[in-house]
């Protein structure tokens, strides 16, 4: 029998079966399983439970805090790792600087301590815990030296400890946090009481969005016309994923994957409206480009198709600006290189082609200073999401 | 006996000799971080120095070309090395090592020794001109133009006196 497969997003789901996609704007006044059934429970009907496979990206996202020893190795690695979990970094602290940095006001998902090779010790001291009473964490991770264990877990009860992401070559070895990082944003999305219901419908276990994504990459160039290297962007009602090849990136860190992501929390066209539209204002960039788009800055405050069709257009240019040189605290990625962009989600039901090639245009000519574009590909019909989910049952599913 | 003794021969690479001794502080092989600095890609020199320092029975952190001097700096922060070699081939170490002893200050790096080495100026440059001017910028030794072995021989020498 044939599968359903469903993904439920910030703003609308998606249901995709042999037949085709369908997708329904979500009722926010419903929790999300009431809100499905009533759209689609004649649907589920059709299938058994272990046929039905969800994935979800409805307010996903954790938030870290990392205290690292130096720029150029702790908190540059421990950076990258969070980054492509999909986990969102509030601050990082240098820990030299610890005793004049301010503790975060927010609640932060999971802190995470690193610093120096196996074999040095004393590396953290009496300032840590300092600093850490005032901040209100719900997990902490330590993944430095092997010397501070006990006396940072003495401190430390609830401190988690996994294998140094500093190898004693000084390269990354990011394996162990990224698989807990990983589980904990996988933990995150299916532990809300939302998403907790959702295993009524279906049999088998829900993921993240993201991560279905991920995994459809090494896929993607015998399904459509991309060359290597690519990247795919997910711009979605509440967040934006990028999905890059690693040949992208040009850093002292050795990864085993061919494929990374990040994710923009508060980069979206419907949810995180306000905060895409607070990113556009402060980019050097925007007035140019709405000018270059024929619109003012009023647009931004109006709700229109034409102003819908805008903020998209802006979340392509901010994005692609967060992993330009131009924004050197995110990872860097080399677009020079970039052959091909494939767009995904919502955004490729509501702009045309020419809309896209427009934004490229102008962000290669005015950021990048090239005449050339990567070429574009419209994944209109969600393909590279149908394909992660499919590729669901061929192989145990693992942590990226 | 020490089981780098056992590894260890004198031998030729690129026609420089490399020479095998035991440098220990305390039964520890010493740390020693090293690469070159700023936007250099002679690459050469700076394997023959990792291979050379191995078979004094230094323990290598090796950054390869390229290297930022925040990036030596931190790399001697994380491993806890005693050494920080920055070599130089292209003449430019200059616009890049000034920054020294302000970042040297961020961190308690007082029992690091700071060496440079190679090509030290663009063109033609006089020794004592070249070995005060980076001395000030906080180097302990400053080789300019000096042919490795000898170089590391004053550094051996160096780490002896002062431990
Ligand atoms: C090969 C070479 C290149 C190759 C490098 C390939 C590679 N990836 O390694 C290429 C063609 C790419 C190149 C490019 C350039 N090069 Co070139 N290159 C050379 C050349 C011919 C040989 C270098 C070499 O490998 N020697 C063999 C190694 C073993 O010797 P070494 O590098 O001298 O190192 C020894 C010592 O310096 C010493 N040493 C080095 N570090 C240290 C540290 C310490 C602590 C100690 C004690 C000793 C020490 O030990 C080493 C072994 O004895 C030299 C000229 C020459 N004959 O030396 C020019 C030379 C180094 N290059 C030079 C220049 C100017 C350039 C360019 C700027 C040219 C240009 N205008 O584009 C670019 C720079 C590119 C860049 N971004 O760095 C100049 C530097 C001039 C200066 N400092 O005043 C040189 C000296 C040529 C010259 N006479 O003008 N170069």
């Amino acid at each position: 029998m044939s599968k359903l497969l469903i993904d439920v997003g910030s703003t609308y789901f998606k249901v995709c079966q042999t037949s085709g996609i369908s997708q329904y704007f979500r009722d926010f006044k419903k929790d999300i399983y009431d809100d499905l059934i009533t759209k689609c429970g004649n649907i589920f009907a059709n299938y058994k439970k272990e046929d039905i496979f969800i994935c979800s990206s409805a307010n996903g996202g954790l938030s870290t805090l990392i205290i690292g020893l130096t720029n150029s190795f702790s908190l540059k690695f421990a950076k990258n790792i969070a980054f492509n979990s999909g986990i969102n970094i509030i601050d990082t602290i240098l820990y030299s600087k610890i005793e004049e940095s301010r503790a975060p006001s927010e609640l932060v998902d999971v802190v995470i301590i690193v610093g120096g090779i196996d074999g040095i010790g004393k590396v953290f001291d009496e300032k840590l815990f300092y600093y850490l009473k005032n901040v209100q964490y719900s997990n902490i991770v330590y993944v430095g030296t092997k010397q501070d264990v006990s006396f940072l877990s003495a401190q430390i009860p609830e401190l988690k400890v996994l294998g140094n992401i500093i190898t004693e070559k000084l390269h990354v070895n990011g394996g162990e946090l990224k698989e807990y990082l990983t589980n904990l944003y996988q933990a995150d999305i299916v532990g809300k009481e939302d998403i907790k219901h959702l295993y009524e419908i279906t049999a088998n276990q829900i993921y993240s969005t993201p991560y279905i994504v991920n995994r459809s990459l090494p896929l993607i160039d015998a399904n459509f016309e991309v060359v290597n290297p690519f990247i795919v962007v997910d711009i979605g009602g509440a967040t934006t994923d990028i999905h890059y090849s690693r040949d992208l990136v040009r850093d002292n860190i050795v990864s085993e994957s061919g494929y990374d992501r990040l994710v923009f929390k508060k980069l979206g066209v419907f949810k995180s409206r306000e905060t895409l539209i607070f990113a556009a204002k402060n980019n050097e960039f925007v007035y140019e480009l709405l000018s270059y788009l024929n619109v003012t800055e009023n647009i931004l405050e109006e709700e229109s198709e034409k102003a819908l069709r805008i903020l998209m257009q802006l979340s392509i240019f901010l994005v692609l600006y967060k992993v330009s040189r131009l924004n050197p605290l995110y990872v860097t990625l080399h677009l020079d290189l970039l052959n091909t962009i494939v767009l995904t989600g919502g955004i490729t039901k509501v702009l045309s082609y020419e809309e896209v090639e427009m934004i490229m245009q102008f962000f290669y000519k005015k950021v990048m200073n090239l005449h050339a574009t990567p070429n574009i590909v419209m994944d209109y019909d969600y393909a590279i999401w149908t394909l992660g989910m499919e590729n669901n049952e061929s192989k145990e599913p693992k942590c990226l | 006996m020490n089981p780098l003794q056992k590894i260890c021969v004198n031998y030729t690479f690129n026609n420089v000799k490399i020479e095998c001794k035991i440098i220990q502080i305390l039964g520890q092989s010493m740390k020693v971080v090293t690469g070159v600095v700023g936007n250099d890609i002679h690459v050469v020199a700076n394997r023959l120095i990792d291979i050379s320092l191995q078979a004094r029975g230094f323990e290598v952190f090796n950054l390869g070309v390229n290297t930022s001097l925040e990036e030596f700096i931190d790399a001697v922060v994380e491993t806890d090395a005693d050494i920080l070699l920055i070599s130089s081939l292209n003449g430019e170490a200059e616009g890049w090592c000034r920054d020294l002893q302000f970042l040297r200050s961020e961190y308690d790096l007082r029992d690091v020794v700071f060496v440079i080495g190679g090509n030290l100026a663009v063109g033609e440059a006089a020794q004592s001109d070249i070995v005060p001017k980076y001395k000030s910028y906080g180097f302990d030794l400053v080789f300019h133009q000096i042919d490795l072995n000898t170089g590391l021989d004053e550094i051996e020498r160096f780490v002896k006196e002062r431990a």
